[in-house]
């Protein structure tokens, strides 16, 4: 008989654990409470650093998962341990029982209107990075006005290394989204001014340095170290954006059409409520804890409870891809076991 | 007939007393001259005046017996903490009072003996039976129990101080402790060594009957001496460590009325008035609860009660830590039964503190900042303000709707109000600002001068010298703008649980303006603690050194406070707490501005 397993979460993770899990001829159940699947990969348009279309790696990864068992627009309610293995009971009235959880409940973008001082929410030209790829995608938003594109912020770290925001971990993804996302403006509006405020540039993932060289040399692009101060609007509506170069020591003023804000990850507070009812830890940033942060970060101390992607801290997506792949592998070799 | 047994009209047994009380009389007179002395010649100067003006002698006097003696602001707090400090205070006055009546109408010439009033009934015996002194006996036994009964109280407030209103109390120190049993057993051991010589000396229902009773098992009269030294030896042993424990209040607080009557400010973080607070400190723990940083236990050790020990103690590394992390809110202050200005003594320590850099803004170019001059309101935003556009944007338009001829004065960057620099000691660089500002307002040429965020307010309001300006915070604004049909708003019908400000509530008296304003939006609700007791929403800089992780607690905890009777949103009339709060909050958190912003209609931001 094959072995279920619960997936929760249908998100990138999610989809690639499953195809990998029917690959080895299981039977993976994936739970997603959105309409769905793919997560916030989903809403993206590009991803670095090759400016992938993120509708392709999403329509491969609908194909390899197509024959699991998928529940759309559903919750967990409730988890039960049993002595050899856990109750799910959905909001669907369904309930799974299973030897196997594996957790893909990913993150939460930090809402950015909880920094008042960048204005999000109260000025007409600010997004967030989120806003920007919606756009991207072809959707319309009235606060990117296409026909005024001079001048163009990037604010990065907003929720993000903030012990003020109460999110000290660093969201990873950022600064090269904001490096990707101010290169494909720049593609878009030649002529624009494009200005990225930065604290650090973290730059650690493969050609994304490079990404940085082609942002500065070949597209001219900005990048100021220091915080934003305060945002506010002048008569003629257009944003008034204060920080600080800290290189040169100097305070400055630009005048913006566009300010994007760069938000961060959050834990998922679906992944907490999941945690408290099987009683799994979390680490100090609120994200889930792996049974080891080196050598078992798919595993959680529970048994027959395993973790891929964000939902033990930010994560890329080739990272979370592989984390997927090898819960997949863990779990394979725990059925096999036993 | 009443007439004395010792002709001598001694006893050695009163030798404890005498050395101990004066050991304190001196110790008291030495510490009085000593405050004095320190405190500056003006402040010398302005208390000497108050004492010639009727009015504040008339406070001076009610001050006395209200706070020392009837302890009338304990019993607002609990009736039976108010009962329990009242009757050993006032009870104890009035039989030293009695006492010395006694003295004066029965042996007149003894009247200079400093022992003969607490031991009256040692000396003098009653020859007949009529019922002279009766009166005066029947109070005094009177007294007494209602002393007894405080000292019971007492007993039992050590063990369960929920019952009198307190969840927790100080621990005292070593001499605290000695001070508090010496004190327990003085009335008992009164009531015992009276109750020996209630048969020769007289007495009433109390000392009578226990004679009585007493008899039953003693017949000689002898053993009544050894009661009579255990009585003077705890009365000698209470004043000998009086003025090392927290009972010295009890001298300290007469001095402290009338200079707090007389308006002498902390100038200095240990000596003259801050001297005189620290040891009117009755270590009652009152600002334990009060303090919003006993949220977490392991803060209990910072509050003002033991912030005045470490302050007697002269531990500087203590001082010093708790002085930094403290919030000044000023709820300590608030809720003193004596009146010592927690907030002030530590900013006065802050102020101690050497800078290896002194601030100077003399480049700063105070030109240019007000764009038009020449009208009538010069709204000031200040920094939180800026960082919480939302509610500059609701007071702009409020403006509008208002029709209000206004200019900014901080529009495109302005100075500091100071107040942040003034609460870290840095009195000059606060100065600075303090000019700075002043003359651009001055130059503005407006009458009023409007505030949203209540730390500018406060300095604006009480530090600058802006006679003929008006100062007003946007609450007190709004308020009238609503009364004089200014603004028309229509109420929302939502519940609004309004946040007091510590820098508006408790800095400024600023309670009902707000309210009136919140009330006129929607529907006013209020938490458990409000007003003069409302709770700091954590996000103070008054503070320091708390971190964001420790002030989260305490964002939390004044949000339960406000949210317990679920309202649709928290309203206050501070950006910095309004920022602080949305953090954590799981209701909407607004300004009153953006509140009537959004129901006075038009949206009409001048562009």
């Amino acid at each position: 008989m094959k072995e279920i397993i619960a997936i929760i979460g249908g998100g990138i993770a999610g989809m690639e654990a499953a195809a990998q899990l029917l690959k080895f001829g299981h039977a993976p159940i994936i739970i997603e409470k959105g309409e769905r699947l793919g997560g916030h990969v989903a809403r993206w348009n590009r991803l670095f650093p090759d400016l992938t279309p993120a509708g392709e790696l999403i329509e491969r990864l609908t194909e390899a998962c197509k024959e699991a068992s998928i529940f759309l627009n559903t919750e967990v309610s409730l988890v039960n341990r049993l002595r050899d293995g856990y109750n799910i009971v959905l909001s669907n009235g369904i309930t799974i029982s299973t030897k196997y959880i594996l957790m893909t409940t990913g993150f939460k973008m930090f809402e950015a209107s909880k920094k008042e001082e960048y204005g999000y929410g109260i000025y007409n030209n600010v997004v967030t990075n989120s806003d920007l790829e919606n756009w991207f995608n072809g959707n319309r938003d009235e606060r990117i006005d296409s026909s005024s594109m001079k001048t163009i912020g990037f604010v990065h770290c907003v929720g993000s290394r903030d012990e003020k925001a109460g999110n000290g971990q660093c969201s990873k993804v950022c600064c090269i989204t904001a490096i990707k996302q101010a290169i494909e403006l720049k593609e878009m509006y030649p002529d624009a001014q494009i200005y990225c405020f930065y604290m650090d540039l973290r730059l650690f993932g493969k050609k994304f340095e490079d990404f940085y060289t082609k942002a500065q040399r070949d597209h001219g692009i900005h990048f100021i170290r220091g915080r934003v101060s305060e945002v506010s609007e002048n008569i003629d509506g257009k944003l008034i954006v204060k920080a600080e170069d800290t290189l040169l020591g100097k305070p400055l003023k630009v005048t913006l059409d566009l300010l994007v804000l760069m938000s961060g990850m959050t834990c998922n507070p679906d992944s907490s409520r999941l945690a408290s009812m099987i009683s799994l830890p979390t680490d100090s940033d609120r994200f889930l804890k792996s049974e080891d942060n080196i050598t078992h970060i798919t595993s959680s101390p529970k048994k027959g409870v395993f973790y891929a992607g964000a939902c033990t801290g930010p994560k890329t997506v080739p990272e979370t891809l592989a984390e997927a792949r090898s819960a997949a592998l863990d779990i394979h070799f725990k059925i096999q076991e036993s | 007939m009443m007439r004395e047994i010792y002709p001598s009209g001694f006893n050695s047994f009163v030798m404890p007393f005498m050395l101990g009380m004066l050991f304190v009389l001196g110790w008291c007179l030495v510490g009085a001259f000593r405050v004095l002395l320190e405190l500056p010649k003006e402040d010398r100067k302005k208390l000497a005046l108050s004492f010639l003006n009727p009015k504040t002698m008339v406070k001076n006097i009610r001050d006395w017996f209200f706070d020392c003696l009837f302890h009338v602001k304990l019993w607002k707090r609990n009736k039976l903490l108010g009962f329990m400090h009242s009757s050993i205070a006032f009870g104890w006055f009035m039989i030293i009072l009695i006492g010395h009546i006694e003295v004066f109408l029965y042996t007149p010439e003894r009247i200079h003996r400093l022992w003969y009033p607490i031991f009256f009934r040692f000396f003098v015996a009653i020859s007949d039976s009529t019922m002279e002194g009766a009166f005066l006996f029947f109070l005094m036994d009177l007294f007494l129990l209602i002393i007894l009964i405080g000292i019971l109280l007492a007993i039992i407030k050590r063990v369960h101080s929920r019952l009198f209103g307190m969840r927790r109390t100080t621990r005292g120190s070593l001499t605290d402790l000695i001070g508090l049993y010496a004190l327990w057993s003085i009335f008992p051991l009164r009531l015992l060594a009276e109750g020996f010589t209630a048969d020769i000396s007289g007495g009433s229902f109390l000392t009578k009957s226990l004679n009585g009773l007493l008899h039953l098992f003693y017949s000689d009269p002898t053993n009544a001496l050894p009661v009579w030294w255990a009585y003077s030896i705890a009365l000698g042993v209470f004043m000998f460590v009086l003025p090392f424990s927290r009972y010295m209040h009890i001298p300290a607080e007469i001095l402290l009325i009338p200079m707090r009557n007389a308006g002498i400010p902390i100038r200095h973080s240990r000596k003259g008035f801050s001297r005189l607070q620290v040891h009117s400190c009755p270590g009652c723990g009152v600002c334990i609860d009060a303090c919003p940083l006993s949220t977490v236990p392991v803060n209990v050790r910072d509050t003002t009660v033991y912030l005045n020990r470490q302050l007697k103690r002269n531990n500087r590394k203590r001082i010093e830590e708790i002085s930094d992390k403290c919030l000044l809110c000023g709820k300590c202050s608030a809720v003193c039964p004596v009146g010592v200005e927690g907030d002030k003594l530590r900013i006065a320590h802050r102020a101690t503190r050497e800078y290896g850099i002194s601030a100077d803004y003399s480049m700063i170019d105070q030109e240019g900042f007000v764009k038009e001059k020449g009208r009538r309101v010069l709204y000031f935003a200040g920094c939180m303000t800026h960082l919480t556009p939302s509610i500059k944007r609701s007071l702009v338009s409020i403006l509008e709707t208002a029709g209000e001829d206004y200019s900014l004065m901080d529009e495109d960057g302005g100075i500091c109000c100071g107040r942040p620099m003034l609460t870290a000691g840095r009195k000059d660089a606060a100065r600075q600002m303090i000019q700075k500002n002043t003359e651009i307002i001055r130059s503005s040429g407006a009458s009023v001068l409007l505030l949203s965020c209540p730390i500018c307010y406060r300095i604006f309001k009480q530090d600058y010298r802006l006679e003929g300006i008006e100062v007003l915070h946007h609450s007190e604004y709004i308020d009238r703008l609503i009364s004089e049909k200014k603004l028309n708003i229509s109420g929302t019908g939502l519940r609004y649980a309004y946040h007091d400000p510590c820098e508006l509530g408790r800095g400024c008296g600023i309670y009902e303006e707000p309210r009136n304003v919140v009330s006129a939006a929607g529907v006013l609700v209020e938490g458990a603690k409000k007003g003069k007791e409302s709770i700091c929403c954590g996000g103070s800089l008054g503070s320091l050194t708390l971190t964001d992780e420790q002030r989260k607690r305490l964002a939390e905890n004044a949000l339960g406070n406000l949210t317990a009777d679920s309202p649709d949103a928290v309203v206050t009339a501070c950006p910095l707490c309004k920022n602080t709060f949305n953090r954590y909050a799981d209701v909407p958190v607004l300004d009153i501005a953006e509140i009537v912003a959004q129901s006075s209609g038009r949206n009409n931001i001048k562009h």
